[in-house]
C-alpha cells in the first residue's frame, strides 16, 4: 500500500510558517510596548560602551 | 558600570569585575578556523576538478559527486556557523552584562558539534548523502544537528534571560531571531522534505536553501556586524531605531522567497510571483542595514587604513548590499531566464556566504581572539595580507562567474547550441575560477595560521 505524505508535509510546514508569523507579530508588538521604539529607543546602544570597555584594551 | 574583563586578563581585573570565562567560545573558534582550512583545500580540488576533470582518478570517494557537497557543508556548518556560535558565546555574555549561562553546557555543544562535522566529512565522501541541496547529511547526523541546537539556543535565551539591562541591542535581537528560524528552517529542510515527493518536495528544498542563507547566516552575520562595527570602531551605532526596521522587515518578509529557485519551473504563477514580489521587498531590510552600518563609520573612515577587522567588516557591508541587490534582480522572470542554474548562481551564493558573512566572522574572530587569549595578534601584517588575498581572489572569483554565468545562460538559451560545446566554452572562466580559489585558499591559510598561532602563544615562544 502507497502512502502518500505530501500533504500532510506541506500542511506542517505551513504550520511553522503561521507558527514564526504569528510569533514575529507578537514579538514586534511586545517590542513596541518595551520603548524600543519610543523616546528612549536609542539607550541599547550606549549601553554596550557604558558597560564594557574591552574595544579599548588592546592585548 | 561593571568592568568586564576575559579570564587572560583576570590578573589586571579590579575588584567586582566580571570576568567572562569564553571556555566554549575558545573551542568553538579554534576547531571553526581548522574546518575553514580543511574545507578550503576540498574547495581548491573541486574547482581545479572543473579545469581537469580526470584529476585524481576514479575513486569514489574523490569524485566532484563527493567532494562537493562535502566542501558546501563544510563551509556552512563546519567553518561559518561553527564561527558564528563561537563569535556568539563571546558577544552575548558581554552585550548582556552577565556570565555565559553555563560554560559546561557550551563546551557540550562544542564537542557535539565537532562530532557532527567529523560525522559530516566520513559519511559525505562514503557516499551518504540524502540528495538534497545543503541537507545532504544523512538523518541521523540531522538529528545531532538539532540536539546541538536546542544547547546552543538554551545556553543564549537563558544567558539573555539573566542580563543586566531591559533594553536589548540588536545583535541580540539578531542572535535570537536566528536560533528560531534556524529551528523552523532546519526541521522542515530536512525532515518535513522526508514526506514529500515530486515539486512540492523540490520547493520545500528550495524554501529551506534561500531561508538557510536568509534566515540562518543572514541574522548571525549581521549581529555580528551590528556588534563588531561599533565595537572596533569605538563608535556608537547611528541608530538602534533604524536597525530595529531592518530586523523586523527581513523577519517578514525573508521567509517567502524561496520559491524564485523555481520561476519558469513546474510550480504555479502564484507561488512565482509571490516569491519574485518578496525577493524585490528585500532591499528594505538590506537598505536599512546596509546605511545604518554605513553612516556610524561617518568620520571615522580613516580607521580602515589600520584595522584588519574593519576592513573585512566594512567590505563584507558592501558585498551583502551587492549581493542583496543580485538577490531580487535575478529573481525577476526575465533575468531569471538567462542566469538560473548557470554559473552565475554560485557566483552569487559565494558573494554572500564568503564575500559577506565570512568576512563578518573573520573580522570578529581577528577581533575576539587576542582578547579571549589575552595576547597580541601574531601578526598585523600577516592580517592584511589574508585580506587582501580574500578580497582580490575572491573579485575574480565573483566576476569572472557572473559573466561567465550570462554567457553560459545566453549559449543555453540557443538551442543551435550543443550543450556539450557551452562545457567547452566556459575553461577559460574555470581556469580563472581555479586561480581566484588560490588566492582565497592562501588568504585562508594566512587567517588561520595568524589566529592558532596567536591562541597558542608563538608571539611568547619567540620572545623567550
Amino acid at each position: 500500500m502507497v502512502h502518500d505524505f505530501t500533504y500532510p508535509s506541506v500542511y506542517f510546514a505551513y504550520l511553522f510558517f503561521a507558527l514564526m508569523f504569528g510569533l514575529a507579530v507578537y514579538f514586534f508588538i511586545r517590542s513596541k510596548h518595551d520603548g524600543y521604539w519610543g523616546e528612549r529607543g536609542e539607550d541599547a546602544k550606549y549601553q554596550m560602551f557604558e558597560d564594557d570597555d574591552t574595544h579599548r584594551r588592546v592585548p | 558600570m561593571q568592568p568586564q574583563f576575559s579570564k587572560a586578563e583576570v590578573a589586571h581585573a579590579p575588584e567586582g569585575a566580571l570576568v567572562h570565562d569564553d571556555a566554549t567560545a575558545k573551542w568553538f573558534l579554534v576547531s571553526s578556523v581548522a574546518y575553514f582550512f580543511i574545507v578550503g583545500i576540498i574547495a581548491v580540488l573541486i574547482a581545479a576538478k572543473f579545469v581537469w576533470p580526470d584529476l585524481m582518478g576514479t575513486m569514489s570517494w574523490l569524485t566532484y559527486g563527493r567532494l562537493r557537497p562535502l566542501h558546501v557543508n563544510g563551509m556552512l556548518f563546519g567553518w561559518l556557523l561553527a564561527a558564528d556560535m563561537g563569535l556568539a558565546y563571546y558577544v552575548i555574555p558581554r552585550l548582556c552584562g552577565v556570565k555565559l549561562w553555563s560554560e559546561k553546557l557550551g563546551l557540550a555543544t562544542a564537542a557535539l558539534w565537532n562530532v557532527i562535522i567529523l560525522g559530516a566529512v566520513v559519511t559525505l565522501l562514503a557516499g551518504l548523502n540524502q540528495g538534497w541541496e545543503y541537507a545532504e547529511l544523512p538523518w541521523y547526523l540531522d538529528i545531532l544537528v538539532v540536539v546541538a541546537w536546542i544547547m546552543f539556543g538554551l545556553n543564549i535565551f537563558l544567558t539573555v534571560a539573566t542580563r543586566k539591562h531591559q533594553a536589548m541591542y540588536v545583535t541580540i535581537w539578531y542572535t535570537m531571531g536566528c536560533i528560531l528560524w534556524t529551528a523552523f528552517v532546519y526541521l522542515t529542510g530536512n525532515f518535513a522534505v522526508l514526506f514529500t515527493t515530486g515539486t512540492n518536495q523540490a520547493n520545500l528544498n528550495w524554501m529551506y536553501v534561500h531561508n538557510a542563507v536568509g534566515l540562518i547566516f543572514t541574522p548571525i552575520g549581521l549581529a555580528i556586524a551590528y556588534y563588531f562595527i561599533p565595537r572596533a570602531s569605538n563608535t556608537p551605532l547611528h541608530s538602534h531605531k533604524l536597525s530595529m526596521v531592518g530586523f523586523w522587515s527581513l523577519a517578514f518578509v525573508y521567509v517567502w522567497t524561496g520559491a524564485h529557485h523555481m520561476i519558469h519551473g513546474p510550480i504555479s504563477q502564484w507561488l512565482q510571483t509571490i516569491a519574485i514580489a518578496f525577493s524585490v521587498m528585500l532591499l528594505i531590510p538590506v537598505w536599512a542595514v546596509v546605511y545604518n552600518l554605513f553612516a556610524t563609520m561617518k568620520g571615522q573612515w580613516h580607521q580602515l587604513r589600520e584595522s584588519v577587522p574593519l576592513k573585512f567588516l566594512l567590505s563584507g557591508v558592501v558585498f551583502y548590499l551587492l549581493t542583496c541587490f543580485q538577490g531580487p534582480m535575478h529573481s525577476l522572470r526575465t533575468v531569471s531566464a538567462i542566469v538560473s542554474k548557470t554559473d552565475w548562481i554560485p557566483g552569487h551564493a559565494h558573494m554572500a556566504v564568503l564575500g559577506c558573512f565570512s568576512f563578518f566572522a573573520i573580522a570578529g574572530t581577528y577581533f575576539a581572539v587576542p582578547r579571549i587569549w589575552g595576547k597580541p595578534l601574531h601578526s598585523q601584517a600577516l592580517a592584511n595580507w589574508s585580506y587582501w588575498m580574500l578580497m582580490i581572489g575572491g573579485l575574480g572569483f565573483f566576476t569572472t562567474l557572473w559573466l561567465g554565468g550570462f554567457w553560459q545562460g545566453w549559449q543555453w538559451n540557443n538551442w543551435s547550441i550543443p550543450f556539450i560545446d557551452t562545457v567547452i566554452a566556459l575553461r577559460p572562466i574555470w581556469i580563472v575560477r581555479f586561480v581566484s580559489g588560490i588566492l582565497m585558499f592562501i588568504g585562508i591559510v594566512m587567517f588561520a595560521y595568524n589566529i592558532l598561532a596567536t591562541a597558542m602563544g608563538a608571539n611568547e615562544e619567540a620572545a623567550a
